[in-house]
């Protein structure tokens, strides 16, 4: 992973990611190239909506790796994100071989000798064959390394993630019927959280930590730019000074990223040139998702538009 | 550069980041990796590898502006062309937000003052050994580089990293001024001032430039170095102080260390699953236990876990005997209330109410006010526990604790024992947490011996430590 021509340098990674469409702050490029270079795994954090998940899926795409997504739920636990045996195969050879077992059996004498005969064939029933990964084993199967995404790990419960320790610092798996699975490859490794709880120390001494915050005025434009590049640039302005304004607000939930774009493409269909007042009050509802949050921003509305006219009609 | 490296993780941890020895070798790896040569790059990559947390973050890039900014310098002294090159890129680096430090006060000082200087060097022996030194002529070039390479070594020598206490400034300065060799100016000074040669004004003049740099190093010095240690022997120190006696300066302080704890109590006891025999079939595990009884599936497993639902009451007095307790009290709740979300809390003085909401709703400052406002007033425990068991005795099942938190300072009124023993007989445990020490239990109008017998669990709670023991205790038991 470290030798990847796509992570040589931090620019080259910050061109990658822009070149698909992630446009990326300094300090995300550095964790990336960081990771691939230390080999560790990646705690990204931040508030809903600011492109956590996205940034794995980029960084899959750019090193044309598989991407392996486990995603996180109360209740996870080894069988559906580790391995599992393949119990119905196992009990079903068992029972097709049972009549083999005479003949393999015959002309011994004794009980000891019989069991003796049966040691010879090791443990076939708990080998590979009957083995089913599940997405952390897959992760550490694929020759030329993958892309690993364990999201929303704030959701699962504690003691997973304790099992994720091994997987995080050694990459390695402990099977106990078959030993000890190493990565083929160390695959590039992103946990993301919501921060509805503290995830443990362990894990956290076991990663890099990036923070993702709401992007700066300049960032978010340039985000918008490459999203939606059809939206015209003085719309884009407004619109960013708008939903930078809307964010200091009292909200329940403050519109990210995501929320952004899904409203600039609303506009662009819309065909909308300037925001107004009517036209904020309609698509509101697309950058806010509570009801409060959208009759506390409906009565801030003079306000927020009379701070963005006086630019508006400068440009225009 | 490792050693650099070194002093700035001591110094992280003295601003209570806990750094291990695991992330400092990430650190020095992560610093390989990126070099020395672009400071904010190294900014981002130390940050990745140590700050573990948003807040973590935070202080992280606080310690690192103060100091790094001093020792850019350090860095840049590994470059082969040493000092002057070093002195080059700290400009290129600091054309920001950052003001360089060594860039000193003498600024309009052109070579005019040299030559002053150099015409008066025959009054003056101890001016020309200045001269001939390495100080003066770095001064009168104001060679910042050299200076403050100077100044950092001057100050290892003396260990100015020790400085704890403000009033040890003085004494650092005054130390780091005789290892600069501050000495011979000042001879000098005192010698041209008996000849009354003009140059002395200007001597004087860079001698106050140097005296200001070094108290500016030795100011940074200390607040890197002892801020951190400060506010952790303060921390202790309020922990094991009586909560009555803590002052009220100190309480912004204190509420910090109460949510703390909260928050810590809360991620250590946070809700377990169990598995329970009900719910949908773990086929998976009842096939492979089954496969010991050929194939027969003699022992079911099942799928569904189920969560412990505890539920936490807690009742604190806010009468005019606990007043002082009472804000920490109130505070405690407020952040448990915040973090264990099955937590109700009630206020009780004279008679008793919920404030659940009250700490759902508002902030700190006011939920503690408005509890007081509403609930305040002389102590009628026998009162307050009617209230209590109109309230909420329907709720109190095995999966309840209910924590009081008072002195039992009844006012020689009716104790309401038998509501006491109802709550005790009902419940999973009942924990009363007095503010008074075991000897006064019982003298004057306190009822806690009686009350003692309705409770599983009492414990005195005068200070912090003894609160998050007790609680800690509590959650515990609470699974």
């Amino acid at each position: 992973m470290e030798n990847r021509l796509e992570l040589a340098s931090i620019e080259t990674i910050e061109k990658g990611f822009a070149g698909l469409g992630y446009i990326c702050s300094p300090r995300i490029a550095t964790a990336v190239f960081l990771a691939a270079r230390l080999r560790k795994p990646v705690l990204v954090e931040g508030p809903p909506g600011v492109g956590k998940t996205e940034l794995a899926k980029t960084a899959a795409t750019l090193l044309n790796l598989p991407l392996v997504r486990l995603q996180c739920y109360e209740g996870l636990d080894e069988a559906k994100a580790l391995y599992e045996w393949k119990y119905g195969k196992q009990l079903l050879y068992t029972q097709v071989l049972k009549e083999k077992l005479g003949d393999l059996l015959q002309g011994a004498e004794g009980l000891a000798e019989s069991v003796n005969r049966l040691h010879g064939f090791g443990d076939v029933f708990y080998s590979q064959e009957f083995l089913e990964p599940r997405p952390l084993l897959q992760a550490m199967e694929h020759r030329d390394g993958a892309v690993l995404l364990i999201d929303e790990i704030d959701k699962s419960d504690h003691e997973f993630e304790s099992l994720l320790l091994e997987i995080l610092s050694d990459y390695q798996v402990s099977i106990p019927e078959i030993g000890t699975v190493q990565a083929q490859s160390t695959p590039l490794v992103f946990l993301t959280s919501n921060n509805t709880r503290d995830v443990s120390d362990a894990l956290k001494r076991r990663c890099l930590h990036l923070h993702i915050p709401f992007p700066s005025v300049e960032l978010e434009e340039r985000i918008l730019e490459s999203r939606v590049p059809d939206l015209e640039s003085s719309l884009r302005h407004q619109l960013v000074a708008f939903v930078h304004a809307i964010r200091e607000l009292d909200l329940k939930k403050q519109p990210a990223i995501s929320e952004t774009i899904d409203w600039a493409r609303s506009l662009l269909l819309l065909h909308a040139t300037e925001l107004d007042d009517d036209l904020l009050r309609s698509t509101l509802n697309v950058l806010l998702k509570f009801e409060q949050d959208i009759e506390a921003a409906e009565s801030e509305l003079p306000t927020l538009l009379r701070e963005l006219t006086p630019p508006a009609t400068g440009t225009a | 550069m490792q050693s650099s490296l070194l002093r700035f993780i001591e110094v992280l941890r003295s601003h209570s980041l806990p750094v291990s020895p695991a992330e400092t070798l990430d650190a020095a790896a992560a610093m390989d990796v990126v070099g020395y040569g672009d400071r904010s790059l190294l900014r981002e990559a130390l940050a990745l590898t140590l700050a573990k947390s948003e807040r973590e973050a935070h202080t992280f890039f606080y310690c690192f502006d103060r100091f790094f900014d001093q020792q850019t310098a350090d860095f840049s002294t590994k470059e082969p062309d040493g000092e002057e090159a070093g002195q080059d890129k700290t400009e290129e680096t600091s054309s920001g937000d950052r003001q360089a430090p060594q860039a000193g006060s003498g600024s309009g000082v052109g070579n005019g003052d040299a030559e002053e200087l150099a015409g008066a060097q025959a009054d003056s022996t101890a001016l020309t050994q200045l001269m001939e030194g390495e100080l003066l002529p770095a001064l009168l070039e104001n060679e910042g580089g050299t200076l403050s390479a100077r100044l950092r070594r001057a100050g290892r020598e003396v260990g100015v990293e020790n400085i704890r206490l403000f009033t040890q400034k003085g004494q650092y300065t005054r130390r780091i001024l005789d290892a600069l060799g501050e000495g011979l100016l000042r001879e000098a000074v005192v010698e041209l001032e008996q000849t009354g040669s003009e140059a002395l004004d200007t001597l004087r003049r860079y001698r106050d430039v140097l005296r200001e740099q070094v108290r500016d190093y030795v100011e940074q010095q200390y607040l890197i170095n002892a801020e951190g240690h400060n506010a952790a022997f303060m921390e202790e120190l309020l922990s094991k102080t009586r909560l009555a006696n803590i002052d009220r300066r100190h309480r912004d302080r204190v509420r910090e260390q109460v949510r703390r704890m909260a928050r810590r109590l809360a991620s250590r006891h946070s809700a377990r699953r169990r598995p329970v025999k009900r719910g949908q079939l773990h086929m998976a595990r009842t096939l492979r236990a089954g496969m010991a009884h050929d194939g027969i599936l003699f022992r079911t497993h099942w799928r569904a876990r189920k969560k412990d639902k505890a539920q936490l009451l807690a009742l604190c007095d806010v009468s005019g005997s606990v007043a002082a307790y009472a804000g920490f009290l109130l505070m405690f709740l407020y952040s448990l209330q915040d973090v264990l979300p099955r937590t109700r809390s009630f206020a009780f003085s004279s008679h008793l109410g919920e404030i659940s909401e009250l700490f759902r709703e508002e902030s700190l400052e006011r939920a503690i006010e408005l509890a007081n406002w509403r609930f305040g007033g002389a102590t009628d425990y026998g009162s307050s526990l009617r209230d209590f068991a109109t309230l909420a005795l329907d709720d109190i099942n095995r999966n309840t604790s209910v924590i009081i938190l008072g002195d039992a300072r009844n006012n020689r009124g009716n104790p309401e024992l038998e509501i006491m023993q109802s709550i005790y007989q009902r419940s999973k445990q009942v924990i009363w947490l007095n503010p008074e020490s075991r000897q006064a239990w019982g003298t004057g109008d306190s009822e806690m011996l009686r009350y003692q017998t309705a409770c599983h669990y009492v414990a005195p709670c005068g200070n912090l430590q003894q609160l998050e023991r007790v609680v800690d205790q509590l959650l515990k038991s609470l699974r």
